[in-house]
């Protein structure tokens, strides 16, 4: 036992030190959002919108299916929907969605690399919802939460 | 059998009704591969070693149907290839689903989260109680799961199997099937808390019981008579911005009709501390294991161990683990391991 214990601190002194690795400096972009639907509700709280994103809710009222569409973590746009949305790191955000689909409890959300596709995206399915930044041409997608077109 | 044909009518019918929509296109392949190496100071040896492979398809097969399969490629002795979750989701309604196939028993949230993706886990290897085979980790057979309902986001599976000594035969060995019920709560994000029961009529011979781990139970050389088991477990889950602590206990009982039965008990409690503004968690775990003597169906080894650790998560697909690892076994004595690991998504 005594040997067992000699071997316990140098790890206590690693782990004691690990907290002095800073960690990269997240850059996030000074948008704001806007939520776009296909169908389902256009009228959400932010609550409610939260509990969508984190694909906690599979269907609508209506009985469609929930579909997530998202902007790559390493877009502006992406990361900055991880932490106003998703209250995440662009890598937590990735990692939760990695063990959530590992589980078999959620269906993973459809990442894209601009909001071109994303809308394009989301307008050609039905249940689909998506975040943007831009004001999309037609505002017939456009959800309101908490009672604002933008947040 | 015949109550059951109107549900899989069903889903005959709500399959056809949805199938051609262009969603098959609609699968992906992720896994987990890892590397360990480590330094065991009893036997003053250092070893390389290769983890295992998983592989795991989800497919949107329709608006209603979908598909997860997970298959892991190791090396144990020799290249084995093991298929460890074959689940068809059929979604009744709102968050209700039902499930076919060979499922992760939701009988705990280590079992139920983590299992083969060593990525997430937040310590190198599964708590002891794993090793020890005090629960089921998989089952054959049909559950339904309602989750995230209402404002505690509420859960529940409730499963029915062919059962252990079953293994994964398309044929049960007996007409009773093992039943699972398990609830959890969510009351805020990053915490769970659950509650589970685990019924299994285990019978003889006991060749075809499923094996996970380095610990096969005792049961396949000794008994001779069916066992009933009865598996109880509770789980705490927080893994919030900063401090991570998960806990789980299990009390299993097995009987038979010629005994009275016995209660053996495991628990672990992990902690880890997440430092701000740092890619690094160390952590600590504790596991305990005490198994009733007069238990005919375990493999008796009380077990106290404990890990010290820290956890490098250079992004979400690529965590570095350094542990010192120590465990003290009824049976075999004191362990003392220094162990590495890099664990990877892909």
């Amino acid at each position: 036992m005594k040997n067992s214990i000699r071997w316990i601190f140098p790890f206590m002194v690693l782990f004691l030190m690990t907290g002095a690795m800073p960690r990269e400096e997240a850059i996030v972009a000074d948008e704001q959002l806007r939520v776009i639907t296909n169908g389902g509700d256009k009228v959400m709280t932010f609550k409610s919108l939260k509990k969508i994103m984190r694909g906690e809710k599979q269907r609508w009222s209506d009985g469609k299916k929930v579909t997530i569409a998202l902007l790559k973590t390493n877009t502006g746009v992406g990361e900055l929907t991880a932490k106003k949305v998703y209250g995440m790191s662009p890598g937590q955000l990735n990692k939760y969605w990695l063990g959530l689909v590992f589980q078999g409890r959620a269906e993973a959300p459809h990442f894209f690399i601009s909001e071109e596709l994303l809308i394009l995206y989301v307008n050609s399915t039905p249940g689909a919802i998506g975040i943007i930044s831009t004001d999309p041409d037609s505002s017939d997608n456009l959800a309101t939460v908490d009672g604002k077109k933008v947040f | 059998m015949k109550r059951l044909i109107p549900i899989y009518f069903l889903l005959f019918c709500a399959t056809g009704t949805t199938m051609g929509q262009g969603l098959l296109d609609d699968t992906q392949i992720r896994g987990f591969v890892h590397f360990d190496s480590y330094y065991d100071y009893e036997n003053k040896k250092a070893s390389f070693g290769v983890g295992e492979q998983d592989l795991f398809i989800t497919s949107t097969v329709s608006d209603k149907v979908s598909f997860l399969g997970e298959s892991v490629f190791k090396y144990s002795g020799v290249f084995q290839a093991s298929i460890e979750r074959i689940v068809i989701k059929y979604n009744v309604k709102g968050n209700h689903n039902l499930l076919f196939g060979k499922h992760h028993t939701p009988v705990n949230y280590w079992n139920d989260t983590y299992h083969h993706g060593r990525v997430l886990f937040p310590t190198i290897d599964r708590p002891k109680f794993f090793e020890a085979a005090l629960f089921p980790i998989h089952t054959v057979g049909a559950s339904i799961q309602g989750q995230n309902l209402g404002e505690l986001n509420f859960g529940y599976d409730f499963m029915i199997g062919n059962g252990l000594s079953a293994g994964d035969n398309a044929v049960d060995d007996n007409r009773l099937k093992s039943v699972t019920a398990a609830i959890h709560v969510k009351p805020k994000y990053g915490m769970r808390i659950g509650l589970s029961a685990y019924y299994d009529h285990i019978s003889v011979p006991f060749s075809n019981l499923t094996k996970h781990g380095p610990v096969i139970v005792s049961a396949l050389d000794t008994i001779t008579y069916d066992v009933h088991q009865l598996v109880y477990t509770a789980s705490f889950a927080y893994f919030g911005s900063n401090y991570e602590l998960l806990s789980e206990g299990t009390l299993s009982r097995n009987s038979s009709e010629f005994d009275q039965g016995a209660i053996s008990t495991s628990f672990y409690v992990y902690f880890g501390y997440r430092i701000k503004d740092c890619k690094w968690v160390p952590y600590t775990r504790f596991d305990y294991i005490n198994f009733d003597e007069d238990d005919n169906y375990y493999t008796i080894n009380d077990v106290t161990g404990i890990v010290f650790g820290t956890r490098y998560e250079h992004n979400y697909r690529t965590a570095i683990k350094f542990e010192y690892q120590f465990a003290d076994y009824q049976t075999t004595g004191v362990s003392n391991v220094l162990k590495t690991q890099i664990a990877i998504g892909f």
